[in-house]
């Protein structure tokens, strides 16, 4: 009461500014008295929801919002927008800058063209996989004439027409991401160039376009970013337009593009000097000597990736010596690594951040060393697959990287719990993958535990010699994790998994095929994990009906769940997926004790909201048609697996 | 010479009803005098030859005569009284050839039998034949003294002509395309400037209603309709002797080829029309079609409406053929109503023209849909009528695209480019409706096309545009 009273004193303004460099977490704030929440309920500018049943209530409440995110949330159909916007005076549009409708299957044009045009305001709009979206989608998407942003990846159905009518309808855009877009050919990219001038961004990755795209996109004068992974019909002729064009172009795109050669890539780097990010990935096998010798103009490049290219120690020698600001370098799965190509680039690049090396194998502990003494900045380090590594190296990498973020040691079997001891130094690692390490234990899980505590993420797919120990003490130290695999720790029992629920935060936890959890761990975990959004349960056969009921009580923010080969009944199927109001990705393979009619009426139950279902091939013709097509009208996609 | 005759007769008869005909038709041939017979057979015979010698046995004359008058085309001062003899000399001895043969026949009409009406038959035609040709020789002749050798050619030819070309009944669908696309000509020649002097051609204006009758081919004398050319040259034949002739029945050009040269031409009905006589810039139809075809397409309710698309409509229903030749590819369509055939041909206008966007085809949709949209392509193919008349250049275009580019001056002008907006801004509001027909925005951009001919027609001020819009 005390408390309140003093807020009251304060002006709103005043509350703002308090809120504004309180910028932890809103929602706890919101709760501490009703100045706070009235304050936070005006200045909120984005909201995601979860789900329908309060979006209307949290609009109303919101009604400042300036971004929408409905990608999580079900059902959102052309029904509920026409109720959504014809509920009483429809206040919450009006400021609406972001629409995020990814994956927002449900939805048809109708109900998307009566929301964009209800918001003036419109800058941004992801509709990135909707995949039944076609033309008429992309007709009502260009309503929206001051749409600056525009995602629309993997909408299979648009065709140059829909393109067509974006273009023109929204000129002002500036960054428009096309990918997967696979109707799209040359003639829709080229309008596009002619109708928005104002470009800067423009993702073309996997479409069939050909050179001639290339030769219309260099005439856009303010692109800055262009992508074009896997655009196999493009080559040098196209790149060499883009040689004389888009004369602020900073990054460029081509992995995958292999019909692409050095000397077309070439072209392109020596017209454009200021280049600041180049991607080749899985486009080149080697490098050329006049490329190479391009590549010492590059004086702005912060980020190259070469994956899958043969280089020698004098390419990598060029880059050390030439681009000294180079933060990312990405050689992954590239032939000819050696320690002394590593030391040679990275005395150059002091200022690396991110270095992908994943797969080189014949690195040793001294180039490791070496990145560690030469990078002190180093936030990401992938040694994926370099057998190699042992706890030498990366005693020095703990000793020296200490802004290291993310490290994968994923299949380094070197990597022991002395590696590990050595890495906890690193406290501010956020991501760790030590999958298939087998020789980690849980004394070196305890050591992450002890010193690690910002972790996030944490991947021990496969690592046979963790138990309920190490978990223990996981659970106790990074209470923040949000994702932790522990597929086949088979040593794991529910000891570990009711530790495991203490992780207040966890939203991602897979447990595939662990022979010893039951429905106790796991009721556990459904009480206590509260955002636990996806879950994997794949091949847990000691998990009943019990497990699973608890599962469809509590854990309602679960959002994908698979429970192929459990042992779940007809009745607690049903139960499970009509209770699971956020549930929108089910696979359901192999459930022996579920009945035709049992599934038939689980999906029923189901059908308003989920977007995607694996089924067993085998029940393809056995399970009623008319299911099939409600779930197709709905937009929900079946697997057949 | 009587008794044989009758006797010969009588074998005749009795051969045609005795049993054994095959005998007694050989005793006859034989039997025959060659007397009369024999001249009877004999001279056709050669009359059939002779026509075909006048033109092939004596080759060095006729193709003399061709070159020379090939020449003359050219040089008519040059002018060779020695061929001409030539050709005078042959044609007497024709004449007199000829003369004999009457002789003969007249002879044998003065005797008591009655000859077979086959061989009277077969006689006249060779000799109508041989007179003919005499009268071509005569003329072409003429030709080389005088000043009218080309149409002289000219009815050579058609002569041939309208002996092989018996006015098959064609399908009319095709003659009339076929027409049709040469009128398209005619009138571009005419943009370019025929530039015939007023005085020097006669305008005639034939009114609506006749221009509406189902005919298409017109007595120039009466002004009377028919479907049939063969049937207005029958009915020729009653306005006096001159149209009787063979050579008038045979070909309906000859009588204009030696007519004393006034040129026709033709005045639309429709006061205010650029084809009317009355109008400043009068620019004159060169034929009855071009008339039939110019006040339908301009001044007449487009009633064809094609079976396919149900959206584009024609006055004459051979546009309507043409267009629905290409309909069913034609599924490129633009917001203006514009249709193409070939997708890039799309994506070019639409690159060209501000605001226009590609329509969505609307086969996936359920029937409900289609009502108003179908009202929408009315209203937007009558719009880009009302453009025709206003921008009247060529009113005969029937794709909207030189008017559309007229129209995109205007959208230059940003007053013009805003209404467009706030007709989409006005639109916003009945976006509650849950069932929206999905067209709305290309319904915009038609109301956005109209607003631009709107703003233009007081700008631009021409007389007849204000009066048709």
């Amino acid at each position: 009461m005390l408390s309140e009273s003093v807020f009251c004193l304060l002006t709103e303004d005043l509350l703002i500014r308090i809120l504004d460099r309180v910028n932890s977490d809103r929602k706890s704030l919101r709760l501490v008295c009703k100045e706070f929440h009235r304050v936070e309920s005006t200045t909120r500018k984005t909201i995601r929801i979860l789900r329908i049943e309060f979006l209307l209530g949290l609009l109303q409440k919101y009604c400042n919002i300036e971004s929408l995110d409905l990608s999580v949330c079900p059902r959102i159909d052309d029904g509920a927008v026409s109720v959504l916007l014809s509920h009483g005076s429809v206040n919450w549009t009006r400021r609406i800058k972001r629409l995020v409708l990814s994956r927002a299957t449900g939805l048809g044009y109708v109900g998307l063209e009566m929301l964009i045009r209800a918001c003036p305001l419109l800058e941004a709009v992801d509709v990135s996989h909707c995949c039944g979206y076609g033309d008429r989608e992309a007709s009502a998407l260009s309503c929206a004439v001051r749409l600056k942003e525009l995602n629309m990846d993997k909408c299979l159905g648009v065709t140059d027409i829909g393109l067509a009518k974006i273009a023109v309808g929204c000129s002002k855009l500036e960054s428009l991401s096309l990918k997967w877009c696979l109707e799209i050919s040359d003639l829709g990219i080229d309008l596009l160039s002619k109708k928005c001038l104002e470009l800067k961004f423009l993702d073309v990755s996997y479409l069939k376009v050909t050179s001639e795209s290339l030769r219309s996109i260099a005439s856009l004068l303010k692109l800055e970013v262009f992508i074009m992974v896997g655009c196999y019909l493009v080559d040098d002729v196209g790149l060499r337009f883009l040689e004389k064009g888009c004369p602020l172009l900073k990054a460029i795109d081509v992995s995958r593009c292999n019909c692409v050669s050095p000397s077309g890539l070439l072209s392109v780097i020596s017209g454009h000097e200021g280049l600041e990010q180049m991607d080749a990935r899985y486009c080149l096998s080697e490098l050329s000597a006049p490329l190479i010798n391009g590549l010492k103009n590059l004086n702005h490049l912060n980020i190259i990736r070469i994956n899958g290219v043969r280089v020698s120690d004098f390419i990598l020698q060029i880059i050390g010596t030439n681009c000294k600001s180079l933060v990312e370098l990405g050689l992954s799965k590239c032939i000819g690594v050696t320690n002394m190509g590593i030391m040679q680039v990275v005395s150059g690049c002091g200022n690396l951040k991110t270095l992908d090396l994943t797969c080189c194998r014949s690195i040793t502990d001294v180039a490791i060393s070496t990145i560690a003494n030469s990078c002190p900045n180093l936030a990401c380090l992938k040694l994926e697959s370099c057998d190699m590594v042992t706890e030498v190296g990366l005693y020095q990498l703990g000793l020296s990287c200490l802004m290291l973020e993310e490290l994968d040691l994923t299949d380094c079997s070197g990597v022991n719990d002395i590696a590990l001891k050595y890495i906890s130094r690193c406290s501010e690692l956020v991501r760790l993958k030590l999958g298939l390490c087998t020789n980690i234990s849980d004394i070196g899980l305890a050591h992450i535990a002890c010193n690690c505590t910002k972790l996030t993420e944490l991947d021990l797919y496969r690592c046979v010699r963790i138990g309920d120990d190490g978990l223990a003490a996981l659970a106790t130290g990074c209470n923040k994790l949000t994702m932790l695999n522990l597929s086949y720790c088979n040593r794991m029992t529910d000891t570990g998994l009711k530790c495991i629920s203490n992780l207040g935060e966890l939203s991602d936890l897979e447990l595939r095929a662990i022979p010893n959890i039951t429905s106790i761990g796991i009721k556990a975990v459904a009480i206590n994990c509260k955002r636990l959004a996806n879950l994997d349960l794949k091949h847990c056969e000691k998990i009943n009906d019990s497990g699973f009921w608890a599962l469809a009580f509590y854990a309602q923010n679960l959002l994908q769940i698979n429970m192929s080969y459990c042992n779940v009944s007809d009745h607690v199927l049903c139960l499970l997926m009509s209770n699971l109001k956020r549930l929108q990705d089910a696979k359901l393979v192999h459930l022996t004790n579920v009945t035709v009619q049992g599934l038939e009426l689980a999906l029923r139950s189901c059908c308003g909201r989920i977007k995607k279902v694996k089924l067993q091939s085998s029940l393809r013709f056995s399970i009623s048609s008319e299911i099939l097509e409600t779930f197709n009208a709905r937009g929900c996609k079946i697997r057949w697996d | 010479m009587n008794p044989t005759g009758s006797l010969c007769a009588n074998n005749w008869a009795r051969s045609s009803s005795l049993v054994p005909p095959g005998n007694g038709l050989q005793t006859n041939l034989s039997l025959d005098p060659s007397s009369f017979f024999g001249v009877g057979i004999e001279t056709p015979f050669k009359e059939i030859n002779q026509p075909s010698p006048t033109q092939c046995v004596i080759p060095g004359e006729s193709k003399k005569d061709v070159k020379i008058t090939d020449q003359e085309t050219s040089k008519l001062q040059d002018w060779d009284p020695s061929a001409m003899l030539n050709n005078l000399s042959f044609l007497e001895e024709k004449i007199h050839q000829l003369q004999d043969v009457v002789h003969m026949i007249v002879n044998k009409k003065f005797q008591p039998f009655e000859q077979p009406r086959e061989l009277v038959t077969q006689e006249q035609q060779l000799i109508t034949a041989d007179l003919t040709s005499i009268i071509v020789q005569l003329i072409s002749t003429a030709g080389t003294s005088s000043g009218i050798q080309p149409q002289n050619n000219c009815e050579n030819k058609l002569f041939d002509h309208s002996i092989q070309n018996d006015v098959p009944n064609k399908c009319e669908m095709e003659q009339n395309h076929n027409m049709e696309e040469h009128e398209h000509k005619d009138e571009e020649d005419m943009e370019e400037g025929e530039n015939l002097p007023p005085g020097s051609y006669e305008i005639l204006q034939l009114e609506k209603e006749e221009i509406l009758a189902p005919h298409t081919h017109f007595c120039t004398i009466c002004g009377k309709g028919f479907k049939r050319d063969a049937n207005l040259r029958m009915h020729m034949r009653g306005h006096g002797d001159e149209y009787k002739t063979p050579a008038a029945l045979a070909k309906p050009h000859k009588e204009t080829g030696s007519e004393p040269k006034l040129i026709k031409r033709y005045s639309c009905p429709y006061g205010g029309c650029k084809r009317n006589k009355d109008h400043k810039k009068f620019q004159p139809l060169k034929t009855i079609l071009c008339v039939k075809n110019h006040y339908k397409r301009t001044h007449c309710d487009k009633s064809y409406t094609c079976s396919r698309c149900h959206t584009k409509k024609f006055s004459v229903i051979a546009d309507l053929k043409t267009h629905e030749k290409h309909c069913g590819k034609d599924k490129w369509l633009c917001s203006c109503g514009t249709t193409f055939s070939r997708k890039d041909k799309l994506f070019g206008h639409i690159a060209l023209f501000q605001g226009h966007t590609p329509a969505i085809p609307l086969e996936e949709n359920k029937g409900l849909a289609e009502p108003p949209d179908r009202c929408d392509a009315k209203e937007n193919s009558t719009m880009v009528g009302s453009m025709n008349f206003c921008f009247g250049s060529n009113p005969s275009s029937e794709n909207g695209i030189d008017n559309m580019m007229d129209v995109k001056g205007n959208i230059d002008d940003p007053i013009n480019y805003f209404s467009s907006l706030n007709f989409e801004g006005c639109n916003f509001g009945a976006f509650n409706e849950f069932s929206q027909p999905p067209f709305e925005d290309s319904d915009s951009s038609f109301s956005f096309l109209m607003s631009g001919s709107f703003n233009y027609a007081p700008k631009s001020g021409g007389e007849s545009c204000s009066d048709n819009l």
